[in-house]
């Protein structure tokens, strides 16, 4: 259909092909070397999408050659390049920490290898254009994360890990029979198709409920507030390259899933989904930041604000309006980075200080670089001015004054609420890990140089996002704007004729 | 027709959630399993139950749909690798923990109060700790205080 359609598969199969070829037993140099250039190559080949994109047309892939509705499509619009690009940055970064930190045990047993399968996943799921692929993605995904997140088997590892694993697989089995409900009630499984297919029989209860359906599966990947419980035990647990990555984008694809089924594919009875979402990003955002201020170990402090963030990607989509969507899009961007940064940090803090715990005191002379840095995420998290996270909590907080429903506002009032509680929580962490005066008899471990590269590399794109927070918003702006005329989208897949159900092969072995 | 699937469909899945909420491994991947049955026998109920009805265009019609038997295939190929998976992990967490009570896998991998310490089931396969805190190179980040002496003599 376009010149550019391979654009759609190659972030999937570069990092697939990286991964089979890690298989093999190579020396570390070589391994390292095969999974950076593996990552960067998805970077670029995702920044390419991002600039064919960029004018709003929608690029299409089409597997086996069948047309839109009847065969499987690779689809990316510009929202879909905007995660991808993000979901690639992340991966580099997490490869980058895994290569400067060796583990000789883990990758023995392919950490790197699992780690390319895990982008090719997570990739599959931003691109796929059609809901059961979706499934198909997911599994992808969460098989290479059930192997990482037991990989090692430490007792830690081994609990959480089987509770995540049990977790996703009901989740999972949910998605096969919201997938079968709505091919069985709109007879077919494309996205573009589905939404053309739902606005035709307008609103209907049916669908609303397959729709309701699916907002409980996404939320529990994406750790919605009473399906999140898992998220808090598991990330810790990890090995701290693989514990970034799964947090800064993991979650983040479920919420990418919310934001296209809900954007585009059910937006017929939008009240319903949009005022369940407002109300579980409610909670959420509380629930995260309260557990943050509670906790006293680098990680799970960390884990407990990616549950906040979740809240107010939710409570951004509820709102549901143009403005509210470009400051969801927007604070993806945010959230995704400033994760990222946060969890680097994390892995540089504990290594120096050889304990989990915050409650260190006075590192700041041993590692003043690494504390300006976690000063920068700290405002960025908590949303404080001279940071891109106050520009995207402003713009929620005003889209959502804007709606004025008591829902609304009530959204907005736990926003505020739980910022502050995670400006705390932040304060707690400088507090016991950077202020104060070290005691002598504790040791201070040195850090490799490459692995504190890695997380003063992740802060400056946080830094990034406050100096370019202009272009980053007038890019959500573009891409809210796509996502409120779902018609673009529809027409870009399925193209301007009706679908026309191809006649029968006439004659030969029919009797 | 379909009442009766429904019917059967709702048992599967209310038998697998049952198993589910157990603490025992076996009986988990076994309420695992029973959910995904259910899901399966739900796409092709939703999709339209027709007797005697080939999927084959080249066969004599009215044809039966085939993609939810397609999408039937998938789901059931990919279950049978989760369940492969989620019984490795099972068996890995027994080798690690060292004691056969699998309901104590349940919410917390713990040791056995009775096992002597650092047993495990399989020797051979302890998982990797924390870097080893004696190979890492320690610093003096302040400067010790200086204790001044008393001076002798006049």
């Amino acid at each position: 259909m376009n010149s550019l359609a391979w654009l759609t598969l190659a972030p999937i199969l570069t990092p697939l092909g990286f991964g089979l070829g890690l298989l093999w037993p190579w020396r570390r140099p070589v391994r390292v070397g095969l999974a950076l250039t593996g990552a960067l190559l998805t970077l670029a080949f995702a920044l390419g999408l991002l600039f064919a994109t960029a004018d709003g047309t929608v690029l299409v892939g089409e597997l086996g050659g069948w047309p839109a509705p009847f065969g499987i499509v690779m689809t990316a619009d510009q929202l879909t390049a905007w995660v991808s690009v993000l979901g690639a940055v992340s991966a580099l970064l997490a490869v980058w920490q895994a290569a400067a930190d060796p583990d000789p045990v883990r990758e023995k047993h392919h950490l790197l290898a699992l780690m390319q399968f895990l982008f090719a996943g997570v990739q599959l799921s931003f691109l796929t254009g059609d809901l059961f692929n979706l499934f198909v993605a997911f599994e992808v995904m969460l098989v290479a994360s059930y192997a990482l997140a037991v990989l090692g088997s430490t007792r830690e590892q081994l609990r959480e890990g089987f509770r995540y694993i049990v977790m996703n697989l009901a989740a999972s089995a949910l998605l096969v029979v919201a997938c079968g409900l709505s091919y069985g009630v709109l007879g077919t499984l494309n996205l573009a198709h589905l939404a053309q297919r739902s606005a035709e029989l307008g609103p209907n209860t049916t669908v609303t409920a397959v729709g309701v359906l699916l907002l409980i599966v996404f939320a529990a990947k994406g750790a919605l507030f009473p399906l999140g419980f898992w998220l808090p035990g598991t990330y810790p647990a990890l090995p701290p390259a693989v514990g970034t990555f799964f947090a800064a984008v993991l979650t983040k694809v479920g919420v990418y899933a919310l934001l296209r089924v809900f954007t585009t594919v059910f937006v017929q009875e939008a009240g319903v989904t949009n005022t369940l979402l407002l109300g579980l990003g409610t909670v959420t955002m509380l629930y995260g930041a309260l557990g943050a201020a509670s906790q006293r170990e680098w990680r799970r402090i960390l884990s407990f604000l990616v549950v906040s963030s979740v809240g107010y990607l939710a409570f951004g989509l509820g709102v549901g309006t143009v403005e509210a969507v470009r400051a969801s899009v927007g604070y993806f961007a945010v959230s995704v980075l400033v994760t990222t940064a946060l969890f680097s940090i994390a892995t540089v803090a504990e290594r120096a200080s050889g304990s989990p715990l915050v409650r260190v005191r006075g590192m700041l002379d041993a590692l003043p670089l690494l504390a300006g840095c976690f000063l920068l995420c700290a405002l960025t998290v908590a949303g404080l001015p001279p940071s891109g996270g106050f520009v995207a909590k402003y713009a929620l907080v005003r889209a959502g004054l804007a709606e004025g429903s008591p829902l609304a506002l009530l959204a907005v009032a736990s926003a505020l609420l739980s910022s502050l509680i995670t400006l705390y929580a932040m304060l707690n962490v400088w507090r016991g890990f950077f202020w104060g005066q070290h005691p002598s008899w504790l040791p201070v471990y040195r850090v490799p140089r490459p692995l504190r590269a890695s997380a003063y590399a992740a802060s400056a794109l946080v830094a990034g996002l406050t100096l370019f927070a202009g272009p980053l918003f007038a890019r959500a702006d573009a891409t809210a704007a796509e996502l409120r005329d779902n018609a673009r989208y529809i027409r870009g897949v399925l193209g301007d004729r009706p679908v026309m159900i191809p006649e029968p092969p006439t004659g030969g072995e029919v009797k | 027709m379909e009442t009766l699937f429904a019917l059967l469909i709702g048992l599967l899945i209310g038998t697998g959630v049952f198993l589910l909420l157990s603490r025992s491994i076996v009986r988990v991947v076994l309420g695992l399993s029973f959910i995904t049955y259910g899901g399966n026998l739900a796409i092709l109920t939703v999709a339209g139950l027709r007797e005697d009805a080939p999927p084959l265009l080249t066969l004599r019609g009215p044809y039966a749909d085939p993609l939810p038997q397609a999408l039937i295939l998938t789901a059931i190929v990919i279950g049978f690798a989760t369940t492969a998976l989620v019984l490795t992990v099972a068996l890995r967490a027994y080798q690690v923990a060292g004691h056969d009570d699998v309901e104590a896998f349940g919410d917390s991998l713990a040791r056995d109060p009775d096992a002597q310490l650092d047993m495990a089931a399989d020797p051979e396969h302890q998982g990797p700790d924390r870097p080893d805190p004696a190979e890492a190179q320690v610093f003096v980040l302040a400067a010790v205080p200086r204790v001044r002496l008393p001076e002798d003599g006049p």
